[in-house]
């Protein structure tokens, strides 16, 4: 009954075909691993093929598998602590059910979901497999080996998922802790997938001294298991006698490991489910200090002043809030790190800034209008109310903003070879005058399609939708001026390729602004309509 | 005496072609220093009323007048002149008490130098003062309310609308928001407009009531007049009556 009511609640939005969502997830499924992913994983068969004999293929392997073991343990948490919900839990205890079936409910409840997120990551591994020539007994136990391995980390997301929100639900700021952990916590597995894809990562594990220490750190964990299993396979094709007690060993390790989860899972439970508040705090508010006193002087002292220091602080005690700003500036410095050329020259540091950076901060900073409907009718009500909100809006999106994306800029410059302080400083002007552009614009387009949604899911949905407009834009003008030979290059082509740039960049900021004030515009029109 | 409230076949309709019809030609006027009660079952139109003329939606037909302002041509002069204690109201929980009426007075231009003399003072009439500093997320939903109701008032408006002003109240702090209510009417000569589903807050409080169903005025006077119009002997009993409400035996048929 708990299964079929988790069940209801994940498939809720999609409740209209929901009587044939698993008989359309399967067809999909069966679609993707019996031919998309084989045509996928196709051109780099060869590749694969030369790869799996290697020093680096083991250790790469495991850090592949720990990726998505820690993703799928992520998941349910993540998930879980974006929304915590303490009444649904004074639900089940009131009932006459057991904590730990509870559990078990919910976990079964969201396994269809999870059926599909492990049947992809599976089919596509098998993918690699299928020309290698293994046989059906090989692939039986990869794939059963594959299931064990991310059940065990659902589960165990599941199960964490519950104590921490358990815990979480029992103090005053639970809710906001809980948001911005679900921000925080996948940055590190970001870090190690950027380092996979751009940081040089399979080269460095082909030194002998490094893909040891990989193998002996991610020894202890049942990803690094299925890890050993899928590489002597690989290597093995159609000779399971080869590896037989090696695979024997592993797996029965695995199997081991999701029991022993299964069980501690359900004794943790008893203790995971229970409203007795652990303390009892509120919050206070300390009288305005020089911040929000300079804050109240940029908005002009008087009533602006005012209104822009209460949507700062409001804003500022959110650590969902704050954890969005790390969430951007790490994003951003991973990318640096790890996915762009580090011997660039100044000159990509701009375009890099430009396209990437700072449509990214501008996004997670206003990304979304506000909490709920009747904050904005709280405006409504008062005297050109919208347009007091939308000003403090922006004018808070750009007080956070800027300074964040001026620091970022120095920073990213100076560690640039020979940067010179002209370009340093001329960068920083730039990127903050760029920062201010975009955040025009991405409020503008957050007003215009205003998400009121207290839940963080559809306001992050929100967030990602306006990202994806804004970078699309920034890229597609850039690219756009460069193919009509819109260039600063052919009007003055004396002048250094930095200083082009640097001018062709400055007028798209220009063009942004524009656009920005006019999406504002219309905006402001939308949200004066919304009854 | 005054009319501060005069709508004329004031309608909000909803929907393609306007199928809905949540207000459908009101006709009202409430008197200066009078307080009114519009009563109506849930989805009368009671907030849609409240709405409109406190000019948070515009009406697909008809005009209305409060304090003498058009709702379409004076919207500012209309929302300087009332207070509005919505039914779900918005607040900014991560603000302390003293700074979200801070917020509420700079959103009304209220003027610095009697800000601060006039929080308190609410806050000290509404019994929050020791408690000013704390955010309001940590604020029981009485404490809220009792906030909600000093910031309708922060811009000391002459008219005052109070849509389920007790509803969540406790009988201590409920008792506590009707005698301000009563105290406002009568010393401050406050005009009141209450929507409220707890009659016997509106048949204590009000001078005179107006009883709403799907958008539509079926009633209007005062308790006596409408008791006498519907031969009924309580309010409660009136308000069936007008409305219509289920029999005893139907609500437990089940059984």
């Amino acid at each position: 009954m708990i299964a079929r009511n988790q069940y209801r609640i994940s498939t809720s939005a999609i409740r209209r075909i929901r009587a044939y969502f698993l008989y359309l997830a399967i067809g999909l499924v069966a679609v993707y691993v019996g031919l998309i992913a084989p045509a996928i994983v196709n051109p780099f068969i060869d590749d694969f093929l030369a790869f799996i004999i290697t020093q680096a293929a083991v250790p790469l392997v495991q850090i592949m598998l720990f990726v998505f073991f820690f993703f799928m343990i992520l998941f349910p948490i993540s998930d879980t602590l974006r929304e915590l919900q303490t009444a649904q839990i004074e639900i089940f205890l009131a009932s006459p059910v057991k904590p730990s079936d509870v559990l078990l409910g919910e976990f079964l409840g969201k396994m269809p979901f999870y059926a599909i997120a492990i049947a992809v990551v599976t089919g596509t591994f098998t993918a690699f497999l299928t020309p290698l020539g293994l046989d059906l007994a090989q692939i039986a136990i990869i794939i059963a080996v594959f299931v064990i391995m991310f059940l065990s980390a659902f589960w165990i997301g599941v199960v964490v998922a519950a104590v921490l929100g358990t815990k979480l639900g029992k103090i005053a700021r639970g809710k906001d802790v809980g948001r911005a952990l679900a921000v925080i916590i996948v940055l590190p597995m970001i870090g190690v997938l950027y380092a996979i894809i751009g940081g040089g990562l399979p080269e460095a594990l082909a030194n002998p001294g490094t893909s040891q220490v990989v193998r002996t750190a991610l020894g202890v964990l049942p990803s690094s298991w299925s890890a050993e299993i899928f590489v002597a396979f690989a290597s093995n094709p159609g000779d399971i006698g080869a590896v037989g007690f090696q695979t024997l060993t592993l797996f029965g390790g695995l199997l081991t490991f999701f029991i022993t989860a299964l069980w501690v899972g359900t004794k943790v439970a008893n203790r995971a489910y229970s409203l007795d508040t652990s303390k009892f705090t509120s919050s206070t508010a300390k009288p305005d200090g020089f911040f929000y006193r300079t804050i109240r002087f940029v908005g002009g002292g008087r009533s602006f002043g005012s209104l822009l220091s209460s949507i700062f602080k409001d804003y500022s005690r959110r650590l969902e809030n704050l954890s969005w700003i790390i969430y951007a500036v790490g994003v951003v410095v991973l990318m640096r790190v790890f996915i762009s050329d580090y011997s660039s020259e100044p000159v990509d540091q701009l375009v890099f800034l430009s396209e990437m950076a700072i449509p990214i901060l501008a996004a997670f900073v206003v990304g979304t209008v506000s909490r709920g409907k009747n904050i904005l009718f709280i405006f409504k009500k008062s005297p050109s109310g919208i347009w007091k909100f939308v000003k403090t809006r922006l004018l808070q999106g750009w007080l956070v903003a800027v300074p964040i994306a001026a620091a970022l800029i120095a920073v990213l410059t100076i560690l640039l070879p020979q940067i010179s302080l002209v370009s340093l400083l001329i960068n920083m002007v730039w990127g903050s005058l760029r920062t201010l552009a975009l955040v025009t614009v991405v409020l503008g387009l957050a007003i215009i399609n205003p998400i009121f949604a207290e839940e963080s899911r559809e306001r992050n949905m929100g967030i990602a939708i306006n990202l994806m407009v804004v970078l699309f834009a920034t890229i597609g003008f850039g690219i756009g001026l460069r193919r009509i030979g819109l260039s600063f290059g052919k009007l003055l082509p004396n002048i250094n390729t930095f200083t082009v740039i640097l001018y062709d960049h400055l007028l798209l900021t220009m063009v942004f602004s524009l656009v920005g004030i006019l999406l504002i515009y219309i905006g402001v029109r939308k949200l004066e309509r919304i009854e | 005496m005054k009319v501060v409230i005069d709508t004329d076949k004031l309608s909000k309709f909803y929907g393609q072609g306007g199928e809905v019809k949540a207000i459908d030609e009101l006709d009202l006027q409430v008197y200066e220093g009078e307080t009114f009660g519009l009563l109506g079952p849930n989805g009368a139109g009671k907030t849609t009323t409240v709405r409109l003329l406190n000019c948070i939606i515009k009406p697909t037909n008809g005009s209305a007048y409060v304090n003498g302002y058009d709702i379409l041509r004076n919207e500012t002069k209309v929302k300087r002149a009332t207070g509005l204690l919505a039914e779900s109201p918005g607040l900014y929980e991560k603000l302390s008490a003293y700074e979200f009426l801070e917020f509420m007075a700079a959103l009304y231009d209220v003027q610095n130098d009697i800000v601060h003399e006039r929080i308190d003072g609410l806050l000290k009439l509404f019994g929050l003062y020791d408690r000013r500093d704390y955010l309001l997320e940590g604020y029981s939903r009485g404490m809220k309310q009792k906030i909600l109701i000093a910031s309708a008032l922060i811009h000391d408006p002459p008219i005052l609308f109070l849509d389920e002003p007790t509803s969540t109240l406790d009988p201590r702090a409920a008792l506590m928001v009707k005698d301000l209510i009563k105290t406002l009417s009568d010393t401050a000569g406050k005009t009141i407009f209450i929507c409220s589903h707890i009659l016997p807050i509106v048949e204590e409080l009000c001078d005179r009531i107006g009883v709403i169903n799907q958008g539509r005025l079926i009633a209007l006077g005062t308790v006596d007049e409408i008791l006498a119009l519907t031969k009924t002997k309580t309010l409660e009993e009136a308000f069936i009556a007008i409305t219509g409400g289920a029999e005893e035996k139907e609500l437990l048929a089940w059984r």
